[in-house]
């Protein structure tokens, strides 16, 4: 199966995990996406999602000026954000669980 | 084996991706920092933008999958001149010659801000005081002074987009402006020459200072009554109005290309160079009617030999 299909539906509990852990810019959490596993997450698609948390209210951002390279814009999680990653990641939680007892009862 | 590819920068990606999603409701916010977001990329590594992120119609597309809001696919329209310059402009950079001459443009510009400078000034002096493309007098040349100077510190100022937009305004003033200083150049150098072809040929000016034409036989005889006609039979004119003299029409209307001519001066017949004259009063005896001029070759008959 392809795993960018699997990765449209998490994508928001994916980048709310890594802003929760820290706050970052949007390159650097493409990068740590790919860093933890998720090679074939799009820039594109972390980008949108990014702009999207923000326009609903989910995340804060603020800008670093940088003397090396263009201006970041970062991001972090507000309340509204931590809200939502919570029952994200809830809702995650337990759909994993019964796509883990599913494959068990498959192999068993 | 094929050249390498010139890289498409992150503005032009970024200007590619805003207009694929024109016509997006909230294109603007949802793009505000993608000029910094595909920097930041481009400066990690130095792979094209297009081999990493794929092409920037793609990127929108997958943008606004992510985003939300309308499908591209159904807001898909033409593009703008703009975005196809853009394109065509990155497909010639895969091309040596292109690149190689994209590459050089940019050592030009020194020479493009002095000119440009020129350019406006002469622009300035031909609409607030005279026309022309060189400067007149001291004055004229300090303000081509001052406008050289802050053309090149415009050029080398760094602004944001309202910077850019007003250099492209400026850059397409002066441009106009070279083109209308050569079309003026090129008027100067190409007037016509305008040759009209009048009915009658008029011998005037030319420092000649022909008023009549008095023919002579071989034997130094004068001739009277002698038309003259030019090369295509039309008859030979002068203007001894202009000189003082008028046409004698007491044996009635004349005919202005039989010599020589019955002129007469108001204040005193002057005696020309000690010539003979022929009378100008004398009536001609034949017809007014011009003769019509049949064009023959001369032909030189030889003298016979004398013999003995």
């Amino acid at each position: 199966m392809d795993s960018s299909q699997l990765l449209k539906g998490v994508l928001d509990l994916a980048v709310l995990a890594v802003l929760d852990e820290r706050d970052g810019y949007g390159y650097d959490v493409v990068r740590r996406l790919r860093e933890a596993g998720l090679e074939d997450v799009g820039d594109a698609s972390v980008y949108g999602t990014l702009r999207r948390l923000f326009k609903a209210g989910a995340l804060n951002s603020y800008v670093v000026a940088s003397d090396e390279g263009p201006h970041r814009k970062y991001y972090g999680l507000n309340e509204v954000g931590r809200t939502l990653y919570a029952a994200s990641a809830k809702r995650w939680t337990s759909f994993a669980a019964t796509m883990d007892s599913l494959l068990k009862e498959g192999h068993a | 084996m094929t050249a390498p590819i010139t890289p498409i920068t992150p503005e032009q990606y970024a200007q590619a991706v805003r207009d694929a999603l024109a016509g997006h409701p909230d294109r603007d916010e949802l793009i505000e920092d993608l000029d910094d977001h595909l920097a930041e990329i481009a400066a990690e590594s130095d792979l094209p933008l297009e081999d990493r992120l794929g092409p920037p119609a793609a990127y929108a597309e997958e943008l606004v999958a992510a985003y939300g809001g309308r499908p591209q696919s159904r807001q898909r329209r033409r593009p703008r001149p703009g975005v196809w310059a853009a394109r065509a402009h990155a497909e010639l950079l895969r091309h040596k010659p292109y690149r190689s001459f994209a590459a050089f443009l940019p050592e030009l510009r020194p020479g493009w801000w002095v000119l440009r400078g020129y350019l406006l000034a002469m622009l300035l002096l031909a609409i607030t005081a005279r026309g022309g493309v060189v400067p007149a007098n001291p004055a004229e040349w300090a303000l081509v002074a001052v406008a050289v100077w802050v053309s090149v510190w415009f050029g080398r100022a760094r602004g944001g987009r309202l910077v850019a937009l007003l250099a492209t305004g400026v850059n397409v003033l002066a441009g106009l402006a070279l083109l209308a200083g050569m079309a003026a150049a090129s008027d100067g150098d190409d007037q016509p020459v305008m040759m009209s072809a009048p009915a009658d040929v008029m011998l005037v000016g030319g420092g000649l200072d022909i008023y009549n034409i008095k023919p002579y036989a071989k034997d130094g005889s004068p001739l009277t009554d002698v038309y003259l006609y030019d090369q295509d039979g039309k008859p030979i004119t002068l203007d001894p109005e202009s000189r003082g003299y008028r046409v004698d029409r007491s044996c009635g209307e004349p005919v202005l290309n039989r010599y020589p001519l019955p002129l007469i001066q108001e204040q005193e017949l002057m005696a020309e160079n000690g010539m003979p004259t022929a009378p100008p009063s004398a009536c001609p005896t034949a017809s007014t009617a011009p003769p019509t001029p049949t064009p023959t070759p001369t032909t030189v008959t030889p003298a016979p030999k004398k013999t003995g």
